[in-house]
């Protein structure tokens, strides 16, 4: 038992310093952390490498490259991009945002470096050609963009219902399969879109014309911001700028996209194409389990014995543990550790840790509910039999109650694992690349929904499968 | 009363509006046999498990060998180190062998090597006839063998009193003659025991002392004897026409 609990102890300590060997580098170049959309095109999409590419991305890169500093790209989505500029997790945003007096409260804009009004798109069958047309329908827009703040401006005049999703894709996936009868996103990017094959046609014309900037939180990294300045002057002096626009924009843009058209779409195709991606997700989704796992458990396993202790205090602080991290959806627990903290404290949590402390608490609170039931389930006799022969608590805990309790707990730890690696996906809305955010940015790049997610379905199975295989043989020691 | 082994003095102890135990004075001298008989619900276990604080007293002293138990500053551990307990439901660790369970006390709290508690444990099964036992699970025995290994259990931290929870009650009747005779055996050896039973066999052919329990309060106590063949109260009367006559 000592040996076992010291290899625990080993491991808890071997993840920490994964998380030390994650944290930020000295670089002589300073690195600042820029956050982006997941897709965007033509101004921020990843190609068919997975690279993310766009004139955004083209434009900062450039610009760091004049300037001197080195740029980390985070396709965090753009509300999520937004939220963690905001809380300071991150050091800028450029996503095609639009300069507004409302976002100007809260950050800081850099001169605009592009121009662009919000249309609306249809179905191609659809005989919709004008705002009027909405009436009674419903039109699909993607949270926090200037698309939808539009949409809401005019819903009541023209009489439409407003959905939001957090993916472009889903916007236009939406229009498409006739649920919603029409979209409002930039002009430049609808317009990339049709030229695209997106299979919408544009039927307005740009309204609400707004300029593009690129974002720091306000009063902050003004260095960033002055360098950004100076550096899109240069690029528009040295005739880059328009280099860029016009290779996104201009006729040669269609040709990258015949290109990614003809690309396999058959399931081992996308494979093929998106190996490495795919298996940069799969790595980073085993690496969130096993660290959540070890964390979740050693937690749990003390949250769980401290309500049991022979202690009123002891207990009630295991019961509020367990109450609040179980009642809390997994979801918002995530947003607040990763947004909320940062917002209040100032100092930055990646990712990766926010990640880690999220599940920790959610799985840790549910493995201590376990842990406590599985002690309780042990015969009272049992305790009272090693206390009546001198064994203090502690002793008795260890040698009698536990070996008992474990036995008991055993299913419910294989199940807590699996349901562990299941709740990994969630934390891809703080823009962690584990293996549900890599797809949805491949099909962010080449619409393949039913394809990619089945092939993301299939590999979460083989992965829980290959789990469960190994939970059963521990099992079975244990049991011997 | 120096040679007095168990010394409580109006022991009150109540589970919430519950009121089981009402004043209790109840001694037990050094190497005396003291069966304790009453209806069931008359406080007779719980009597029982206050001796060595398994139930703490609500009010009232209870001392062993001098140490007072019912102090909350005493080292409930070692004292409880001196006396056994031997339980209705055997309680036997079912995560151990039965050889472990006799070893696992005098190991852990230091008493005896490993090997000195395996040899310890091999001479007690001896004692209790269940020699070929040593390696068994606690899951493979019967209710008769499971007492008698929680009894050995008891017996290998030395303890120099012996408290016997109905043990023979979760017993199948072909069972209880064996039990019976290891504690018998005990008695012999000159062991200071407090045993609560339905056994009037028992308290009669071996105790020194019978005491006759209701309501929470001793009602009648005196030589096996005087309390079976001559009870002077009314209750006591009732009680033994009904487990007797049956």
């Amino acid at each position: 038992m000592k040996i076992r609990l010291k290899l625990f102890f080993a491991l808890f300590f071997a993840s920490l310093g994964l998380f030390a060997w994650q944290a930020p580098t000295v670089h002589a170049e300073t690195t600042y952390t820029i956050g982006t959309d997941v897709t965007f095109p033509p101004f921020v999409y990843a190609n068919s490498n997975n690279k993310y590419v766009g004139i955004d991305m083209e434009l900062i890169r450039s610009i760091a490259k004049e300037e001197g500093f080195k740029v980390d790209i985070k396709p965090l989505g753009f509300n999520a991009a937004v939220q963690s500029l905001s809380s300071g997790q991150i050091d800028g945003v450029i996503a095609g945002m639009t300069i507004t007096d409302e976002r100007k409260q809260t950050l800081d804009f850099s001169t605009p470096y592009y121009e662009s009004g919000i249309v609306m798109a249809v179905a191609p069958s659809s005989k919709i050609t004008s705002l009027k047309g909405l009436k009674g329908k419903t039109v699909a827009v993607k949270t926090g963009t200037q698309g939808a703040a539009y949409a809401n401006s005019i819903k009541d005049k023209y009489g439409f219902k407003v959905v939001t999703f957090d993916d472009s894709d889903n916007v236009y996936n939406d229009v498409k399969t006739g649920n919603s009868a029409a979209c409002f996103d930039d002009s430049a990017v609808l317009n990339y879109g049709v030229k695209t094959g997106l299979g919408l046609k544009v039927v307005t014309k740009p309204a609400d014309v707004g300029q593009y900037g690129f974002a720091v939180k306000k009063g902050q990294n003004q260095k960033l911001l002055k360098m950004f300045n100076a550096g899109l002057a240069k690029l528009k002096k040295n005739g880059k700028y328009d280099q860029i626009i016009k290779k996104y924009t201009g006729k040669t843009a269609t040709s990258k996209t015949t290109k990614s058209n003809s690309e396999d779409r058959t399931f081992l195709g996308l494979l093929r194409q998106n190996q490495k991606a795919i298996l940069n997700g799969i790595l980073e989704t085993l690496k969130l389990t096993i660290v959540s796992i070890i964390c979740a458990t050693i937690f749990g396993i003390l949250v769980g014995l401290l309500g049991v202790l022979p202690n009123k205090f002891a207990r009630g602080a295991s019961t509020t543990i367990i109450y609040i991290f179980r009642g809390l959806p997994l979801l918002v627990l995530a947003l607040f550790i990763y947004n909320g903290i940062p917002s209040l404290t100032g100092t930055k949590i990646p990712a990766f840790v926010a990640g880690i402390i999220t599940l920790t608490l959610n799985e840790g609170a549910y493995t201590a509910a376990f842990v406590k039931g599985g002690i309780d389930a042990v015969d009272s006799g049992q305790m009272e039999a090693a206390r009546s022969l001198g064994l203090p608590f502690g002793k008795a805990m260890r040698k009698v109650i536990l070996p008992q309790g474990i036995k008991i707990m055993v299913p419910s730890f294989i199940n807590q694992f699996i349901i562990t690696l299941k709740d990994t996906s969630i934390l891809s809305i703080i823009g962690i690349l584990e293996l549900t955010q890599t797809g949805k940015i491949i099909i962010a790049r080449n619409l393949e929904g039913f394809k990619v997610w089945a092939i993301i379905a299939v590999i979460y199975l083989l992965i829980i499968t290959l789990l469960t295989l190994l939970s059963k043989w521990v099992e079975r020691r244990i049991n011997d | 009363m120096a040679n007095l082994k168990v010394d409580v003095s109006d022991l009150n102890k109540s589970f919430g509006d519950n009121h089981v135990l009402k004043g209790i004075d109840f001694k037990v001298a050094n190497n005396e046999v003291v069966v304790l008989i009453g209806p069931s619900g008359s406080g007779k276990s719980t009597l029982l498990r206050c001796l060595n604080r398994l139930e703490a007293p609500t009010s009232g002293e209870v001392s062993i060998d001098g140490r007072d138990i019912s102090n909350i500053k005493t080292n409930i551990d070692q004292a409880r180190e001196n006396i056994g307990m031997v339980f209705q439901h055997f309680n036997l660790f079912n995560n151990l062998t039965v050889g472990q369970n006799i070893e696992l006390a005098p190991v852990e709290l230091g008493k005896l090597s490993k090997e000195d508690a395996a040899a310890q444990a091999k001479k007690l099964l001896a004692t209790v006839g269940l020699e070929d036992k040593y390696d068994a699970k606690p899951q493979s025995l019967s209710g008769g063998q499971k007492q008698r290994v929680a009894i050995a259990r008891a017996l290998a931290m030395n303890p120099d009193i012996m408290l016997f929870d109905e043990p023979t009650s979760a017993l199948d009747p072909e069972m209880v003659g064996d039990v019976l005779e290891v504690m018998k055996k005990l008695a012999k050896e000159g062991m200071t025991m407090v045993v609560v039973t339905h056994e009037m066999g028992f308290a009669k052919e071996m105790a020194d002392r019978v005491v006759f329990m209701a309501d929470g309060v001793v009602v009648e106590e005196g030589k096996p004897e005087d309390v079976f063949d001559h009870p002077q109260n009314e209750r006591t009367k009732a009680f033994l026409d009904k487990v007797i006559n049956v």
